[in-house]
């Protein structure tokens, strides 16, 4: 379950990402979602490695197909990244877009 | 005496909407008891292993409930380590018995699954993904369907040759009665079914499944001397590795069943090649492939080409057949009963009792279950 405490803990983390650059490790696009995610189906997930070699996971956001591989270059932006919670919370966190 | 397999009984697998929960194991309990010949108040304990009726039903505490059932004050104990929650509970039973603890023991893994949407079962199962993979909307397949691509560029394998596992396992799956699905299908059915996570497609991937599995293991000798059929258990070892798939150190191999079957092996004084018959844990087809390489069947890279040959296919004379159950991918994946159907399909195996399936003179078999994208892994080797 997602809490406005969770997601403030979690956030402060993921603002250290943001402008980051890196490479996509592996990706795959979702087709068959969980529930928070059903409506934004499909969409890409991608595996990218900063150059000081840690990894994260985030979506592909404004890309074209051809950005689907290993090796693109991206970018780690912010972006919100579910629906709202009951409790108003905006959860925002990290994506990746082609650099 | 050494623990000793001594009997096994599995429900049907699928979509059994009359059926609860608690319905299935009703029933494996009963069924394994009278399999067996014993009474309830012969066993000593029970290990019940399953991964999500906390999440999907707010069902926990389940040791009273099966206390209630059956009218026991035994100890129960509830283990949950994803979809390796049945090897996970093997491995705690066969220990608990040499600890003395008890002397016969029942194993009973369980998962009710269809009572919810498709979406609910997927954010269900993927509880057992770290949390930041799961706030980047990754799913099970999504995280297998990274490795698959990986594997895929590196060792220039193609989706057709992982498309052979599914045709084998639901050949298979013809053959099982209690498979969730009976229907062989064809390359060109796989090939052409709709992507659920690029590149795996859904006659890639294991079923959402209910079902129920039960063995019963003692070290009585009493109660060894009269069984009808008997297995000695020669190793059962887990291991456990990072949640996270960024935390592995190669994601085209998973450590976890390297290091737990590196250890059955070194238990068992047994040989790769000395193995007849495995139960391998083919959640998605790229699954089995990256099992039979981790356990040292087959050279890393080369899966994928080999299993083309279907060498490993029941009646094409080889040396190893892998999944005669139908596996996950035809037999059907209730995760916590996956891993106790393993190892109840290999006791089969070897106590001759596969019917139409059976494999010929099979003296070793081996049972591979994997928790998450590889998190937890469980080898059990069995022999007679």
């Amino acid at each position: 379950m997602i809490s406005p405490v969770k997601t403030w803990r979690r956030q402060k983390e993921t603002r250290k990402l943001l402008g980051k650059r890196g490479k996509i490790l592996a990706s795959t696009t979702i087709f068959i979602a969980g529930m928070n995610f059903k409506k934004n189906t499909p969409y890409p997930v991608v595996l990218v490695e900063f150059s000081d070699k840690k990894k994260a996971f985030g979506q592909l956001v404004d890309f074209e197909e051809k950005h689907l591989k290993i090796g693109q270059s991206v970018v780690a932006v912010l972006r919100k990244v579910r629906d709202s919670s009951d409790e108003s919370i905006i959860a925002y966190g990290v994506k990746f877009r082609p650099a | 005496m050494n623990p000793t397999l001594v009997g096994y009984y599995t429900t049907k697998f699928g979509e059994l909407w009359e059926r609860s929960l608690f319905d299935l194991v009703n029933e494996t309990i009963t069924e394994v008891l009278s399999t067996t010949k014993l009474e309830k108040d012969q066993i000593d304990a029970i290990f019940f292993a399953n991964m999500m009726a906390g999440v999907l039903e707010n069902n926990l505490h389940s040791s009273a409930k099966i206390s209630e059932m059956l009218g026991v004050n035994i100890p129960i104990f509830r283990i949950e380590s994803a979809c390796a929650s049945g090897g996970f509970a093997f491995h705690l039973a066969k220990n608990y018995i040499e600890s003395k603890a008890g002397k016969t023991v029942m194993v009973i893994g369980a998962e009710k699954m269809n009572d919810y949407s498709p979406e609910e079962v997927t954010s269900a199962l993927v509880t057992a993904a770290s949390g930041e993979e799961q706030e980047a909307g990754l799913t099970f397949p999504g995280l297998y369907a990274m490795m698959t691509q990986v594997y895929l560029d590196k060792y220039h394998a193609t989706e057709e040759e992982l498309a052979y596992v599914s045709y084998k396992n639901h050949f298979h799956g013809s053959l099982n009665d209690k498979a969730h699905f009976r229907k062989p299908i064809s390359i060109q059915e796989i090939l052409k079914s709709p992507y659920i996570a690029t590149p795996l497609k859904m006659l890639d991937c294991s079923p959402i499944s209910d079902g129920a599995a039960a063995v019963i293991v003692t070290n009585d000798q009493t109660i060894i001397k009269k069984s009808t059929h008997r297995v000695n258990i020669l190793a059962t070892e887990v291991a456990t590795d990072s949640i996270s798939l960024k935390s592995r150190k190669m994601l085209d191999e998973l450590e976890s069943t390297k290091i737990a079957s590196n250890k059955a092996f070194r238990t068992s004084r047994l040989k790769r090649s000395d193995i007849d018959i495995a139960e391998l844990h083919d959640c998605f087809s790229i699954a089995e492939i990256l099992a039979m390489e981790d356990i040292g069947f087959w050279k890393k890279g080369q899966g994928a080409h080999f299993m083309k040959d279907l060498t490993t296919m029941y009646g094409n004379g080889g040396d190893l057949l892998v999944n005669t159950s139908g596996g996950l991918k035809a037999a059907g994946h209730p995760v916590g009963a996956t891993g106790i159907k393993q190892i109840g399909e290999i006791f089969l195996q070897l106590t001759n009792q596969a019917t139409n399936r059976q494999a010929r003179k099979a003296k070793y078999g081996l049972a591979h279950n994997v928790g998450g994208s590889g998190g937890t892994a469980a080898v059990t080797i069995l022999g007679v």
